[in-house]
């Protein structure tokens, strides 16, 4: 028996040698796809993977968002609503051209001006007033106000040859004579749904990458992308399953590398209305009142919940519980902030003070395709909540399509969603979901419960105006200390995501969970 | 013949107007594209313009009327994925699933009709009872378990077979198909197998049960009599005879497997509209969806009328009466 399986494996071994030779360096299977090339058409986290290959910005952002120079090699601040950037010198376009402060200017002009744009570089370029060229590498720019944040936010605007791209629309972009960009990669041909061919770029200003033809594949289906890559077809895959990392890593050749994402998933708890929906007495009858705005009943719920199990369990060890908005890597991250163990009975204790000694009747809602396990989860959050004292009437579980509309307009008294970051501090974080629901002023964009403190939106603006980043941090350390002592919602934990390379390759990726080919390396 | 054509495109207008309106109801129900669309730190200011340009905040009715007007002069509006024209997206993917579509009815006839005239003459014969039960195997496993299991046999344990995309692909008279390279051709088989199982199974079934109902025929008894031979009755006239059935249901199905090959397409990784048509739902993407099934509906009733022309074609007694 023991011969026979060797036998076989051998044979199985062999068999993959015998797999037509690949003509590219390095193949990536990818879950996902760009919806265009033109960089500035859409900053959602696919197109900017996409452009990072062929496109610079003014600044660098690393594995774990963190901030380097990039074409502008350094910058000052004048005074509070001026600066003075200076460019890159002898970096060149893939067309030959010399990269100038033009570019930059017709780059961040064209920013929030791409027609039909479904998420729009709007806000990365809306503090800017007017540009002004010294000379051929060095840039002024003023602000409509004092914006603190200001390299960060055009820093995230890829910038485009002026040359090539004047006047040409996105679909154009497709094509490599209008995608010109100083990027570490040259676009060779997109086929939509199926690859992405490139060859690296020769005279790249910083580190040339180590290999030369790249394709990438689309394999948006879970098990066939693992299939891709168990059977040798391509090199490396992006967003390995959880349940399928030990199948990976197990299998001869192959190696899984994993990190933690910036994304946080949380339990919402709406103190939107005055009746939380979904929310009822013992008997089924809708609560007079809502239990959620008592931050003891938001503690309280938080304490029923086993953070640690759901983590093990559900995502086979692919998380990180959280006790705050942003992960350990991000600037804003305070340790002393930790999440709550299980407690059921000091949970039952605030649920006394509260007025619930008995708990009270709760729907759990979430949506069950958009991060890998959220339809288990609500339903393990669902016997936690009854394990700890509440009446749980049921779980549903809807596709996000449906279900994101719903939760914005307040359908779901308490509900499970997710946030991911995007800049290297929590700032935005803090701001968008925590902040009061302002819609004139733009604030709290994402605050779906309401959740609202006077005193800490004060705190929070003070802080947005701060230049020193590491100032910065410490303030964002301090409210999220103040802020979490109300339970504003329930973080469960941070994601791990996963990526699965052939031995003998490494990545170097990180919470920006990208998977870029100029950061995969051969082993030492 | 012209007043039955003429006939049928009016009908089919009166379809394609009741459906436009159901889908774009429909897909205007489901939810808010702005939630899938906008990254997760989009401000109010970009909600807004995002907004404005997709027109979004129209109401429902003047949405549906543009819609109309532009569609009444070939214009399905933009996708706001990609913002391509959205019929342009659509025929960009059409062809691939064409091909594999074509590819596993091709097969599914080759392999099936032989397989069910054997099963057919020689009825409760081991040979008989083999190519049955394998074709309920065709037919009652799971399309998805099927495709997972030629991946794992053929690729990952066996290594034969590619078992993602497209491959290389040439131009044939001016079609971008795999059919043009050795790697293109090897890509389409695991796919074009997976699509085509149940379909064999389908042909089979068609095949034997028309065999066996025909075979006792007087005209059947009338050929031998006449002194034809047995392969020439089964190959001409007893073949004809039963093609009708399976004429039909293979126009339904050709149709069915280009709307909905979905699985298939994205097991494999497959470029076609299957896959392109699920993403967009997903994604909320209004006006891929719409042309999608516009365009499906119009395929569906040109398949049917090529039928009904084909059964007039293969049975004589059709055309007289409809003369």
């Amino acid at each position: 028996m023991k011969l026979a399986k060797t036998a076989v494996l051998a044979a199985l071994l062999s068999s993959t040698w015998l797999m037509p030779a690949m003509a590219q360096d390095l193949t990536i299977g990818r879950a996902s796809e760009q919806s265009s090339i033109d960089p500035q058409f859409s900053r959602t986290g696919n197109n900017q993977m996409t452009s990072a290959m062929f496109f610079d910005r003014l600044v660098d952002f690393g594995p774990n968002l963190e901030m380097t120079p990039g074409l502008a090699e350094s910058w000052e601040v004048e005074n509070p609503t001026t600066w003075v950037l200076h460019l890159r010198d002898g970096v060149t376009f893939h067309d030959g051209s010399a990269f100038t402060a033009d570019d930059v200017i017709f780059s961040l002009e064209r920013a929030d001006e791409v027609p039909n744009s479904p998420a729009p570089y709007t806000d990365m370029v809306s503090a800017v007033a007017s540009m002004e060229k010294v000379d051929d590498l060095t840039l002024k720019i003023t602000t409509n106000a004092p914006a603190p944040t200001l390299m960060q936010d055009i820093g995230r605007v890829f910038i485009i040859s002026n040359a090539a791209s004047d006047g040409k629309a996105s679909e154009d972009f497709n094509s490599p004579a209008t995608a010109v960009g100083t990027g570490p990669y040259i676009l060779e041909e997109w086929k939509p749904g199926e690859t992405l061919t490139m060859k690296a770029n020769d005279a790249y200003w910083a580190d040339v990458p180590e290999f030369k033809d790249v394709e990438i594949r689309y394999i948006s289906n879970d098990a066939a992308r693992v299939a891709a890559l168990l059977s040798g077809a391509v090199d490396v895959i992006d967003a390995v399953p959880p349940q399928d990392v030990p199948r990976v890593d197990g299998t001869d050749g192959l190696h899984v590398f994993s990190a933690a994402s910036g994304r946080v998933i949380y339990f919402g708890l709406s103190m939107r209305f005055d009746q939380a929906p979904g929310v009822t007495d013992l008997d089924g009858n809708p609560l007079s009142e809502n239990p959620f705005k008592d931050v003891r009943v938001r503690k309280a719920v938080s304490l029923m919940i086993d953070r640690k199990l759901i983590v093990d369990r559900i995502l086979g060890g692919s998380g990180v519980p959280a006790g705050q908005l942003a992960g350990e890597a991000l600037g804003g991250h305070n340790p002393d902030v930790k999440p709550d163990e299980v407690d059921v009975a000091k949970a039952k204790e605030l649920l006394t003070e509260a007025g619930y000694p008995n708990g009270f009747g709760i729907t759990v809602y979430s949506s069950n395709d958009r991060f890998p396990g959220d339809g288990d989860l609500a339903q393990a959050l669902g016997q936690m909540l009854a394990r700890g004292g509440l009446k749980v009437n049921g779980v549903e579980a809807l596709p996000y399509s449906v279900y994101s509309k719903a939760a914005s307009a307040g359908d779901y008294g308490a509900f499970v969603f997710s946030l991911g970051a995007s800049t290297p501090n929590s700032a935005p974080l803090l701001q968008a979901l925590l902040h009061t629901y302002d819609k004139d002023r733009g604030m709290g964009a994402f605050n779906r419960v309401r959740f609202s403190d006077p005193a800490y939106d004060a705190a929070l603006e003070e802080a947005l105006q701060e230049f020193d980043p590491e100032v910065l941090d410490a303030k964002l350390q301090d409210l999220t200390t103040m802020v979490f002592a109300e339970q504003p919602i329930v973080p469960l934990y941070w994601q791990k995501v996963h990526w699965g390379l052939k031995d003998g390759l490494n990545i170097n990726e990180g919470l920006s969970e990208q998977t870029l080919p100029q950061n995969v390396s051969s082993a030492e | 013949m012209t007043v039955f054509i003429l006939r049928r495109v009016l009908q089919a207008i009166l379809v394609l107007a009741i459906t436009s309106l159901v889908v774009f109801l429909g897909v205007y129900a489901i939810g808010d594209p702005l939630e899938i669309l906008l990254p997760a730190d989009a401000s109010m200011a970009e909600r807004a313009q995002v907004t404005a340009s997709l027109h979004l905040d129209d109401p429902l009715a003047l949405q549906y009327w543009n819609f109309i007007v532009q569609a009444l002069q070939g214009n399905f509006g933009r996708s706001f994925v990609f913002n391509r024209p959205a019929l342009e997206v659509i025929f960009e993917r059409l062809p691939a699933t064409l091909e594999l579509v074509t590819t596993s009815l091709i097969l599914s006839l080759i392999i099936g009709i032989p397989l069910g005239f054997l099963a057919g003459t020689r009825p409760r014969t081991v040979t008989d009872e083999t190519i049955m039960t394998g074709s309920i195997l065709g037919f009652s496993l799971p399309n998805f378990w099927q495709g997972m299991m030629l991946i794992m046999i053929f690729s990952v344990w066996l290594g034969w077979l590619p078992s993602t995309g497209r491959g290389d692909t040439g131009t044939i008279l001016g079609v971008r198909t795999s059919y043009a390279t050795w790697d293109g051709f090897v890509h389409l088989l695991l796919p074009a197998t997976n699509l085509a199982l149940a379909q064999i199974a389908l042909v089979i079934r068609l095949t034997r049960t028309g065999v066996q109902e025909t075979m006792p025929l007087d005209f059947v008894k009338y050929a031998r009599a006449r002194g034809i031979s047995e392969r020439r009755i089964l190959s001409v006239h007893v073949f004809k005879t039963i093609l009708i059935p399976i004429v039909t249901v293979l126009g339904i199905e050709f149709g069915s497997l280009i709307a909905f090959a979905v699985v298939t397409e994205t097991i494999f990784a497959w470029p076609g509209v299957g896959k392109l048509i699920i993403d967009s739902i997903n994604m909320l993407d209004r006006p891929i969806v719409v042309a999608y099934i516009l365009v499906i509906v119009s395929m569906f009733i040109v398949i049917n009328l090529v039928v009904d022309v084909l059964y007039s074609l293969l049975d004589p007694r059709i055309r007289s009466r409809a003369s």
